[in-house]
C-alpha cells in the first residue's frame, strides 16, 4: 500500500548518510563522531527497511520515483527511484554500513572523523548508484565512490596500502572511462537523453551497438570484476582496514553487476545476447580460476578477495544466461555474497585486530580460546561455498538451472568451482579454527566481545534465514526481473551457445 | 497428517533451542535431545501403521522458491519406504541419543554434541521423506556438514580436523554428480517434484542428450549422477576413503553414521527412483558393477585390518555395496531389507565397540565376560549380517538376474557375489569374536569354542528360518512404492533354490575358514608364502586408494594453484601485462604532456602566484614600515610573506593535491548553485 510517507522516504533515504557526515565532522569528540556515524547508518536501515515494506513487488517498473531538474541545458535530471534489483542492494548497502561503522568502533584510533564520514560518503554515493535514473547521476555517484575507498586504503590501510590504492585508483579509473564512452555513446544515439528508461525505448543505430556494448562490459567487467581485469582486488581487498573491505567486497562490486542489468541488458539485448558466449565462458574462467588461486593463498584477506573473484563469477554467469532463473539467482547471489564475504571480512578483520596478522598459518586451534568465533566463522565459511541451508545455496542453485538452458558442460565446469570453494573455505576453517594453536599468541586470543558479536549475529541471522525462506527476497525482484527477461530474453534466446 | 512433520520437526528444533538455550543448559543437554528423537521415533513407529493401515500421506510445509517455471514446494512425503527407513532412522538415532548421554558424559563441547547429532538426524528424517528432489540434495549436504562437524568433534586433534575435511571433500566431489543430477532432472522434467519425476521418467525414455559430443540417455544419465552422489555418501569404491578417517568421531557418532543417517543415504536415494533407474538398463549395470566391486573391495580389506574400528568401517563399506549392487540388479526390496536389517546391526557393534573401548580405556578390563546375553546377541548380530545378502540368492531375483543378462555377466555375478558372501562371512565371524569374546591375557578368545558351533549353525538356520516369512511379508509391504524391474508381482515368499543354497554353503565355509584360522596360533608373516604376503600388504593398505587419490587429485590440484599464482597471476598479469605493458606504456605516452603540463601550467602558476604575494607583501610591509604604522600591521604583513614562502618551499605534489581539493570543490559549488538557480 503505498502511503504519503512511504512515497517520501527515498530522498531522505539517500540525505541521510550525507546529513551523517556534517554530524561527523561537526562532533567535538571522537566518541561522538562515533555514535552520530551509527545513528545516521542505523536511520538509513530503517528508512531502507521501510521502503522495502512498501515496495510493491508486483510492479516491474520504477516506484518511489523522484525528479527534479539538474541541468536542463544538459538534459540531466536529479531522477532517483527504485526497482527490485535496486532494492535489494540498497538494502544490502544499508545492512552493511552500520556493521562496517560498528567494526571500526575501536580498532580505527587516528582520524576517527574522517574515516566515519569517508564510510558515509561511500554509503550515501553507492545509495545514489543504485537509486539514480539517470545516466550522468549514475556516472558522477560511480565516480564519486572511488574517493572514500581510495582514501581509506591509503590512509588507514595494511603495510602496502599506497601501492595497493594507487592500483585501486588506476583500474577504476581506466574502467569509468571506458564507462562514460559508452554512456555518452547511448547519450548521443539515444537522442541526447541521459534518462536511462527512455534510453532502453530509444533505437540504437546496429553498429554503434558494438562499440557501446564492449565500452560498458569492459567498465563493468572491471569493477565486479572478471579475470583478467581483478588483479586490483586481492590488493585492494587484503590492504584495505575491514571496513573498506566489507564495503568493497559487500557492495561496491556489486555496482558491476547492478550495471549490466542496468544498462546492458535492457538497453542492448542483440548484442548482449551476440557477446554472452564470451561473458559466460569468461565467468567459468573467473570461477574455476577465482578458486584456484585462492587455494593457494596463505593471507586470510586475499583468501576471501579471491573467493569473491570466484563467486563473482556466478554472478556473470547467472545474468547472460538471459533467463528468470539465472537472472535472479545472480541478483540473489550479489546480495548474498554481500552479506557473507562482509561477514568473512568482518571476521577476518576481529583477527587482524587481535593479532595484526594476516596469515593463516598464524592462526589455528581457535576453537579453544575463541568458541563464539568458531561458530560464527563456520557458519560463513560453509555459507561462502554455498552449502544447502544456507542464503548462497539458493543463488547459486537458480544460476545453474538458468545455466543449464544453455550449456549443461558450463554446469558442470561451475560446479568444479563450488566443490574448489568447498575445498579452501574448510581448509581455511581446518587451519585457523580447528587442530592446534599455531603459536603462543593464537593459543591466548580474547574471544568475541559483545560489540562484535552485534556485528556478526545480524549477517548469520540472515545468512541461515534466507537459506530456508529465500521468498521475500525472491518476490521483491521477480517483477523487474520478468521485464528484463521478456525485453533480452527473447532476442537472446536465438544467440546463446547450444548444449 | 501434521504430527507426522513432526518426525524431522522434532529433532531439528532440539538442534534450534540447544544452542539458544545457553550455557546453563551445559550438562542437561541430553533432557532436550533425548526426548525429541524419542518422540520422532514414537511417530515414526505409529507413521509405519498408519501407512500399513492407510496408505500413503502427503504433507505440504511450505513454498520454497517461485522463479520462473522453477517451484519448489517443501513437503513431507510419507509412503511404505519412507516409513519403514524412519523407524530405522529415528531408533537407532534414539538408542544413540540415550547411548551419547552416558558416553559423552563431561565432554566441554556436551551442548554442540547434541545439537549436531539432532541436526544429523533431522536431516537424514527429512531427506527420507523429502517429496523434493531439491529438498533430498540439500539435506544430503547438510548431513555432509554435519559429519564435518561431528568428525571435528574433539577438535584440538590435528588428525580430527583433517578427517573432516577429508571427508566433506570427498564428499563435495561426489555431489557435483548429485547436484548436476538434480538440474539436470528439472532441465529434463521441468519439475523437481520426485513423484512427478517418476511418472514422466518413462515418457523420457527415448530423449538423449549430447554431452561433450557424447550421446547419452537423459534418464541414463541422471541415474548415473544419483549413482555419483551415492558413491560418495555412502563410501562406495573408488570414493570410500572418507568413512574409515570418520572413526575418528566420537564412538556414538561413528554408530549414527554407520546405522542410521549418511552412509544410508545412497541406498536409499536409488531405492527412492527406483522407477527411474530401472529405466536407464546400462547406468543400472553401472551401479552394480560398482557396488560388486565395493562388497568385494570392503570385505577383503576388512579381513586384513587389525582396529577393530577400522574393520568395522570396512565391513560398512562392504555392506553397503551389497545394498548398491542390490539396486544395480533391480533387487530394490532386499537392498531395503538388507539397509534396514544393517542399520541396526551396525549400531550395536559400534555401541558395543564404544563399551569395549571405554572399558579398555579406564582399566575395566574385558566387562563383558560372562555376560550370556551379550552371546546370544553376538550370535543374533551374526545371523543379521549373513542373511541380508544371502537373500540375493533368492528364487525370484535369481530368475530376475538370469532374465536380464548375458552369460559372461551373470558367471560375473556369480563369481563376484559368491566372494563377497564368502568373505563377508569371515570378518563377520572376526567382528563378532573380537567384540565379545572375553579378553584374557594370553588364552584364545572362545565366544565360539568347538563344542558350540553345532549350536551356533543351528541357531543361524533357525534365524534364517523366522526371516523368512518376515521377508515374505516386507516385500508386500514395500511392493507398491519400489520399482520391480521385469517383474510383473513383487518377489513373493523367497524361493528356495539351488543359488541360495549354493550361497549359504559359501557363507558358512567362508565362517568354518575364519573360525579355524582363529583356532589356529597365528602364522608368523615372514613364514608366508610370498604372494600372500604381498596381498595382505595391498589390502593392509586398502589398495593405496587413499594415497591415489593424494597423488593424482590433491597434490596436482594444489601445485596448478601454486603455479597459477606464482606464473599467471603474479609474473603474467602482475609483471608483464601491467607494469610492462600498459603502465609503462601510458607513462611512456603520457610523460611529455604530464611534464608540460604539471610543471609548466601548474606548478609555474604556483611559483608566479607566490612571487606575486611575496612582492604586494615586501610593498606593504614597505609602506607599513615607513609610515610607521602599529606593530599589529607588521606582523600581517610577516605572516603573509612567511605564507608566501612556505608556499613557495612546499612540496609541489602537495600543493597539487591541495589545488585539486580546490578545484573540485568549486566545481561542486557551481554544479550546486546551478541546480539551485535552474531548479
Amino acid at each position: 500500500m503505498p502511503s504519503f510517507v512511504s512515497e517520501n522516504l527515498l530522498v531522505p533515504l539517500i540525505a541521510v548518510p550525507f546529513l551523517g557526515i556534517l554530524a561527523v565532522v561537526l562532533a567535538r569528540r571522537d566518541q561522538w563522531a562515533r555514535y552520530w556515524a551509527m545513528a545516521s547508518s542505523l536511520v538509513s536501515l530503517a528508512l531502507s527497511l521501510a521502503l522495502w515494506q512498501a515496495f510493491d513487488p508486483a510492479v516491474s517498473g520504477m516506484q518511489f520515483v523522484r525528479r527534479a531538474a539538474w541541468m536542463p541545458t544538459f538534459n540531466v535530471e536529479f531522477a532517483v527511484g527504485l526497482d527490485g534489483l535496486s532494492m535489494l542492494l540498497v538494502l544490502l548497502t544499508t545492512i552493511l554500513t552500520p556493521l562496517s561503522v560498528l567494526a571500526s568502533w575501536s580498532s580505527i584510533t587516528t582520524k576517527v572523523k574522517a574515516y566515519l564520514s569517508l564510510i558515509l560518503l561511500a554509503e550515501g554515493s553507492m545509495l545514489l548508484v543504485f537509486a539514480a535514473m539517470d545516466a550522468f547521476l549514475f556516472f558522477m555517484l560511480w565516480e564519486v565512490t572511488m574517493v572514500p575507498m581510495y582514501f581509506m586504503i591509503v590512509i588507514w590501510g595494511g603495510p602496502k596500502r599506497i601501492a595497493a590504492g594507487l592500483k585501486f585508483v588506476l583500474y577504476s579509473l581506466t574502467g569509468s572511462l571506458l564507462l562514460l564512452v559508452g554512456l555518452l555513446g547511448l547519450h548521443m544515439q539515444a537522442g541526447g537523453t541521459f534518462d536511462i528508461q527512455a534510453m532502453a525505448a530509444a533505437t540504437i543505430e546496429e553498429g554503434a551497438q558494438h562499440w557501446i556494448f564492449l565500452a560498458l562490459v569492459l567498465g563493468f567487467a572491471i569493477k565486479l570484476p572478471m579475470v583478467p581485469f581483478h588483479s586490483w582486488l586481492p590488493d585492494a581487498h587484503s590492504e584495505a582496514p575491514t571496513a573498506g573491505s566489507v564495503i568493497l567486497a559487500g557492495i561496491l562490486l556489486k555496482m558491476g553487476g547492478y550495471g549490466f542489468l542496468r544498462f546492458c541488458l535492457p538497453i542492448l539485448p542483440e548484442v548482449s545476447a551476440i557477446y554472452s558466449k564470451y561473458i559466460l565462458w569468461a565467468s567459468i574462467v573467473a570461477i574455476l580460476y577465482g578458486g584456484c588461486l585462492a587455494l593457494a593463498q596463505s593471507d586470510l584477506k586475499k583468501l576471501i578477495a579471491y573467493s569473491s573473484i570466484s563467486h563473482m563469477g556466478f554472478v556473470t554467469l547467472g545474468i547472460f544466461a538471459f533467463n528468470e532463473e539465472g537472472i535472479q539467482g545472480s541478483i540473489l547471489q550479489m546480495f548474498t555474497h554481500g552479506v557473507t564475504t562482509g561477514a568473512l571480512f568482518l571476521a577476518a578483520g576481529l583477527l587482524y585486530d587481535r593479532t595484526h596478522d594476516r596469515q593463516i598459518a598464524s592462526y589455528g586451534g581457535l576453537h579453544r580460546p575463541m568458541p563464539r568465533f568458531a561458530v560464527f566463522f563456520c557458519i560463513f565459511c560453509v555459507a561462502s561455498f554455498g552449502l544447502p541451508g544456507t542464503a548462497n545455496f539458493v543463488g547459486e542453485f537458480l544460476v545453474l538451472v538458468g545455466t543449464s538452458y544453455g550449456s549443461l558442460l558450463m554446469v558442470v565446469l561451475s560446479m568444479g568451482g563450488i566443490v574448489l570453494a568447498a575445498g579452501y573455505m574448510l581448509w581455511t576453517f581446518q587451519r585457523v579454527v580447528l587442530g592446534r594453536p599455531g603459536n603462543s599468541i593464537a593459543a591466548s586470543l580474547p574471544d568475541m566481545t559483545r560489540r562484535e558479536i552485534a556485528t556478526l549475529l545480524p549477517l548469520a541471522v540472515i545468512v541461515l534465514v534466507v537459506g530456508v525462506f529465500p521468498a521475500p527476497l525472491v518476490e521483491t525482484m521477480t517483477a523487474t526481473v520478468a521485464q528484463i527477461v521478456e525485453r533480452a530474453g527473447n532476442v537472446a534466446l536465438l544467440a546463446v551457445p547450444g548444449g | 497428517m501434521l504430527p507426522y512433520a513432526l518426525i524431522p520437526g522434532l529433532p531439528l528444533a532440539a538442534f534450534l533451542f540447544l544452542p539458544l538455550a545457553g550455557r546453563s543448559i551445559g550438562d542437561r543437554s541430553h533432557l532436550v535431545g533425548i526426548p525429541a528423537v524419542g518422540g520422532s521415533f514414537v511417530l515414526s513407529v505409529a507413521g509405519l501403521f498408519q501407512i500399513a493401515g492407510h496408505g500413503p500421506l502427503e504433507i505440504p510445509v511450505y513454498e520454497l522458491l517461485q522463479v520462473g517455471s522453477l517451484r519448489i514446494v517443501v513437503g513431507l512425503w510419507l509412503d511404505q519406504l519412507a516409513a519403514v527407513v524412519l523407524v530405522l532412522v529415528t531408533g537407532v538415532s534414539f538408542i544413540v541419543h540415550v547411548y551419547s548421554a552416558r558416553y559423552m558424559i563431561g565432554d566441554p563441547r556436551y551442548r554442540r554434541f547434541f545439537a549436531l547429532i539432532g541436526l544429523f538426524t533431522g536431516a537424514m528424517a527429512l531427506l527420507v521423506l523429502s517429496n523434493n528432489l531439491l529438498v533430498t540434495y540439500m539435506c544430503w549436504e547438510l548431513m555432509g556438514i554435519c559429519s564435518y562437524l561431528l568428525i571435528s568433534h574433539w577438535a584440538g586433534r590435528v588428525a580430527a580436523a583433517r578427517a573432516a575435511t577429508k571427508s566433506f571433500l570427498v564428499n563435495a566431489v561426489a555431489d557435483v554428480g548429485l547436484g548436476f543430477g538434480v538440474v539436470l532432472a528439472f532441465a529434463t522434467y521441468g519439475t523437481l517434484d520426485i513423484r512427478e519425476i517418476l511418472a514422466q521418467a518413462a515418457s523420457m525414455s527415448g530423449e538423449t542428450i549430447s554431452l561433450l559430443g557424447v550421446e547419452i540417455g537423459r534418464n541414463t544419465l541422471i541415474t548415473l549422477c544419483l549413482l555419483s552422489g551415492a558413491m560418495g555418501k555412502s563410501a562406495q569404491f573408488p570414493l570410500h576413503v572418507w568413512l574409515p578417517y570418520a572413526m575418528e568421531a566420537p564412538t556414538p557418532v561413528s554408530a549414527l553414521i554407520h546405522a542410521a543417517t549418511m552412509v544410508n543415504a545412497g541406498p536409499f536415494l536409488l531405492i527412492r527412483l527406483s522407477p527411474l533407474v530401472m529405466l536407464a538398463p546400462s547406468a543400472m549395470v553401472a551401479i552394480a558393477v560398482v557396488g560388486a566391486a565395493t562388497a568385494l573391495y570392503g570385505a577383503l580389506v576388512s579381513l586384513t585390518q587389525s582396529d577393530i574400528k577400522r574393520l568395522l568401517a570396512y565391513s560398512t563399506i562392504s555392506q553397503i555395496g551389497f545394498m548398491v549392487f542390490a539396486c544395480g540388479v533391480g533387487a530394490f526390496t532386499a537392498a531395503v531389507f538388507h539397509l534396514v536389517a544393517h542399520g541396526f546391526l551396525k549400531g550395536f557393534l559400534f555401541l558395543s565397540t564404544g563399551n569395549s573401548l571405554w572399558q579398555a580405556s579406564h582399566g575395566h578390563g574385558t566387562a563383558m565376560d560372562g555376560e550370556s546375553g551379550s552371546r546370544r546377541l553376538a550370535v543374533g548380530a551374526l545371523v543379521l549380517a549373513c542373511i541380508p545378502p544371502l537373500l540375493l540368492f533368492t528364487g525370484p531375483y535369481e530368475r530376475l538376474w538370469t532374465a536380464q543378462h548375458t552369460e559372461g555377466a551373470r558367471a560375473a555375478f556369480w563369481v563376484i557375489a559368491l566372494l563377497a558372501v564368502f568373505t563377508t562371512a569371515s570378518y563377520t565371524y572376526r567382528a563378532v569374536q573380537r567384540l565379545f569374546s572375553p579378553r584374557v591375557a594370553g588364552a584364545a578368545p572362545k565366544l565360539f569354542a568347538a563344542n558350540k558351533l553345532p549350536v551356533v549353525a543351528l541357531m543361524t538356520l533357525g534365524g534364517a528360518a523366522l526371516m523368512l516369512p518376515l521377508w515374505s511379508r516386507f516385500t508386500e509391504f514395500l511392493g507398491p512404492v519400489v520399482g520391480q524391474g521385469g517383474l510383473s508381482a513383487p518377489p513373493r515368499a523367497a524361493g528356495i533354490s539351488t543359488g541360495l543354497g549354493v550361497a549359504l554353503a559359501t557363507a558358512l565355509a567362508g565362517w568354518l575358514l575364519a573360525h579355524v584360522r582363529h583356532r589356529r596360533p597365528v602364522a608368523k608373516p615372514l613364514q608366508q608364502r610370498p604372494w600372500v604376503m604381498r596381498l595382505y600388504v595391498l589390502f593392509l593398505n586398502q589398495l593405496y586408494i587413499d594415497e591415489l587419490h593424494r597423488a593424482c587429485v590433491v597434490r596436482p590440484l594444489l601445485r596448478m594453484a601454486v603455479w597459477l599464482r606464482h606464473y599467471v597471476e603474479a609474473i603474467f598479469l602482475e609483471q608483464v601485462l601491467l607494469r610492462a605493458g600498459a603502465v609503462r606504456l601510458t607513462l611512456r605516452l603520457s610523460g611529455g604532456m604530464r611534464r608540460r603540463l604539471e610543471e609548466a601550467v601548474i606548478e609555474g602558476t604556483i611559483q608566479r602566484l607566490a612571487s606575486l604575494a611575496i612582492g604586494i607583501s615586501a610593498w606593504q610591509f614597505r609602506i607599513i614600515d615607513l609610515r610607521g604604522v602599529d606593530s599589529a600591521g607588521q606582523r600581517a604583513a610577516f605572516a603573509a610573506v612567511a605564507s608566501a614562502r612556505a608556499l613557495q618551499r612546499r612540496e609541489p605534489r602537495t600543493v597539487r593535491s591541495n589545488l585539486l581539493i580546490a578545484v573540485c570543490g568549486l566545481v561542486l559549488v557551481i554544479g550546486l548553485a546551478y541546480w539551485w538557480i535552474a531548479g
